[in-house]
């Protein structure tokens, strides 16, 4: 009988310390059914596998004879959720560079940086080592998007439905010349009883 | 023996102490009006509350943290206390047999309906006076999650104030359609409850359906509140103020003897209760070039607070009877076994008892609102606050700009924010002129 006591507190006891595990940064790992790496990354994949595939890129290179440069502008979040877009733009501009189809312009945030160490070369670099400024690749085409979600909840149940659709627009001419959409549905059953 | 005595002691002292912690809240709100957000703050930080109260502790430093300009703050501790919230929603076992046996107060705190929502509310005002408009309106939209959850044939736990901040952000994003839909929400819940449409929630409604060509909802708003839209000229720019006025009322035990019939006597039980009838709204006043006001109330938190507690009091009722039923039965079987045991069982029975006092005490008690349009090279001023918007870069004809304050902080914070201002410093984030 004392056995089975202390069985039972050691399983308590157990349950109560904090455990670390580390993990592959692929793996799929769901906790709360909200937004996570797992579907920032895949999305960023299979949408920027799809966009190489399509006949934009084949019509711009045949046409140049150049790759074409791509920028990523604004991804918007208009779900029910606070999701770091950063790591979403991040997975793209990722997926989009390895793929050594397009080149790829820093970002205006990024750009403002670099122009600053410009000025400063100028001032402060031998000159053999300058860089001079107005020689910046100007992107050919800009990467825009929005999250949008919708929340069905009942009870302890939830329906998250993920659509994240990107237009790549042509900077010459405003013409869009591919629309990318993901769609993502969950089903989150939150439990009745705890402990 | 002595070991056992010991501990019945020690579980007796750490009851005590967790009555305590209630109180000193209550405490901290009711001196909140002489000391303000600051010092209210500083001494919060000090109360040592039990795990199972911190999301009553952060919504309480949140809110006050939203006070004094610390948004980052504000938000990292909101975040935390919904996801508690939202993790306490499922019903625990040991939670339950704990206020059955002993006293409500050992249930780890989930939150009100009230709370629930207002959490969000106070997100997304700290989202948008932190310039991020983008996750003002992922609170908007979890707010009509969160709405969406209670039934919608009552009004327990359906806010206006909700509605009508969600549709000021959906309004400042541009989504005049969303915008006008969370108003007429707004509209729909204060028609409910038979309360006063205020002129900020009455223009809003009239000038949206009036630009968005809903001819026949405007004259019948137009007839309604006797007055026609209020849109700005090609030379104005609008202001709507938020006004977060007093604290709610603080709970207290009420001592209640009933005859339990089961057991066939007369038992004594304490319930929490909102006594007398809250405090009144104190409007503020606002002057702008050739025109001034005041705000009026939008929601009475106040009468919130008191509804959430009417609305589970014969469940707490209920489980306080059947928990006295039980102590009554406990102490009779130990005076069977020894004098002394029976004398233990009584303290114990009667010092256990105390009524869950927890609630949001720092809560606004009215949350106000005016809406007011002025050329926009003006300025508006509210004189309690010794406060002039005077950053002319951050108004433009046409665009509507938001100021938040509340009773307890002499700062004003305004969304749009100007350029170069350090979210995480909020001595400059204030656009105020301390008095």
């Amino acid at each position: 009988m004392r056995l089975w006591i202390v069985a039972a507190f050691s399983l308590l006891l157990s349950a109560c310390g904090t455990s670390v595990q580390r993990v592959a940064p692929d793996e799929s790992i769901d906790l709360s059914g909200a937004w996570n790496d797992t579907d920032s990354r895949l999305v960023a994949e299979e949408m920027i596998s799809d966009a190489l595939a399509r006949p934009w890129l084949g019509d711009y290179t045949s046409r140049t004879g150049t790759r074409p440069a791509v920028i990523v502008g604004s991804v918007r979040n208009l779900s029910h959720e606070h999701i770091n877009v950063k790591t979403f733009v991040a997975d793209m501009e990722r997926s989009l560079i390895n793929s050594g189809r397009v080149d790829f312009v820093a970002s205006r945030d990024e750009r403002g940086e670099i122009r600053d160490e410009r000025i400063d070369q100028d001032l402060n670099a031998r000159e053999g080592t300058r860089n001079a400024a107005g020689q910046e690749l100007g992107a050919d085409f800009m990467l825009q998007g929005q999250i949008n979600t919708i929340i069905d909840a009942e009870g302890k149940q939830q329906v998250r439905y993920y659509q994240v659709d990107l237009t790549l627009i042509s900077m010459a001419d405003n013409r869009k010349v591919w629309v990318g959409q993901k769609k993502i549905k969950k089903l989150v059953k939150n439990p009745k009883i705890r402990f | 023996m002595l070991h056992g005595r010991k501990a019945a002691i020690g579980c007796l002292c750490l009851l005590l102490l967790n009555g305590c912690a209630a109180w000193k809240l209550n405490d901290l709100a009711a001196q909140m009006p002489a000391t303000g957000s600051e010092v209210t703050l500083e001494r919060l930080q000090q109360v040592k509350t039990p795990e199972r109260d911190r999301a009553q502790y952060l919504l309480n430093s949140g809110l006050l943290k939203l006070y004094t300009g610390d948004f980052t703050g504000s938000q990292q501790a909101l975040q935390e206390a919904k996801q508690i919230m939202e993790a306490l929603a499922a019903t625990s076992v040991t939670e339950n047999l704990a206020a059955f046996t002993t006293n409500e107060t050992l249930r780890s705190y989930s939150g009100s309906p009230t709370d629930r929502v207002l959490v969000h509310v106070t997100l997304a005002l700290t989202y948008l006076l932190a310039g991020d408009l983008e996750a003002a309106r992922v609170e908007a939209l979890q707010m009509d999650v969160t709405m969406r959850q209670f039934p919608a044939d009552k009004t327990l736990g359906h806010l206006a104030s909700a509605r009508f901040i969600a549709g000021l952000i959906y309004e400042l994003a541009g989504e005049r359609d969303d915008a006008l839909i969370s108003y007429r929400l707004a509209y729909n819940i204060l028609k409910e409850r038979q309360e006063a449409v205020p002129a900020a929630l009455q223009t809003s409604l009239l000038n949206l359906t009036r630009t968005q060509g809903f001819d026949r909802e405007y004259h019948g708003y137009r007839s309604e509140f006797n007055r026609d839209a209020d849109l700005p000229g090609s030379s104005e720019a609008e202001w709507l103020l938020v006004y977060f006025d007093g604290v709610v009322s603080q709970r207290t035990e009420a001592r209640l003897t009933i005859f339990a019939g089961e057991a066939n006597t007369l038992v004594t039980v304490v319930v929490p209760q909102y006594p007398g009838p809250g405090p009144s709204p104190r409007p503020l006043r606002w002057q702008a070039t050739g025109n001034s006001g005041e705000t009026a109330v939008l929601e009475s938190v106040d009468r919130r607070v008191r509804q959430d507690l009417e609305a589970e009091s014969g469940a707490l009722l209920a489980t306080a009877t059947a928990r006295a039923v039980a102590k009554y039965h406990m102490v009779r079987n130990a005076r069977e076994q020894s004098e002394l045991a029976g004398a233990f069982a009584n303290i114990f029975s009667v010092l256990s008892e105390q009524a869950d006092l927890r609630s949001w005490n720092l809560l606004p008690a009215y949350i106000q609102v005016a809406r007011l349009r002025a050329p926009a090279d003006s300025t508006v001023a509210l004189p309690v606050k010794s406060f002039t918007d005077s950053e002319p870069e951050l108004r433009s004809p046409g665009r509507l700009r938001v100021m938040f304050t509340s009773s307890y902080t002499p700062a004003v914070f305004g969304y749009p924010r100007a350029t170069g201002v350090d979210t995480e410093t909020h001595a400059i984030n204030q656009i105020t002129e301390r008095q």
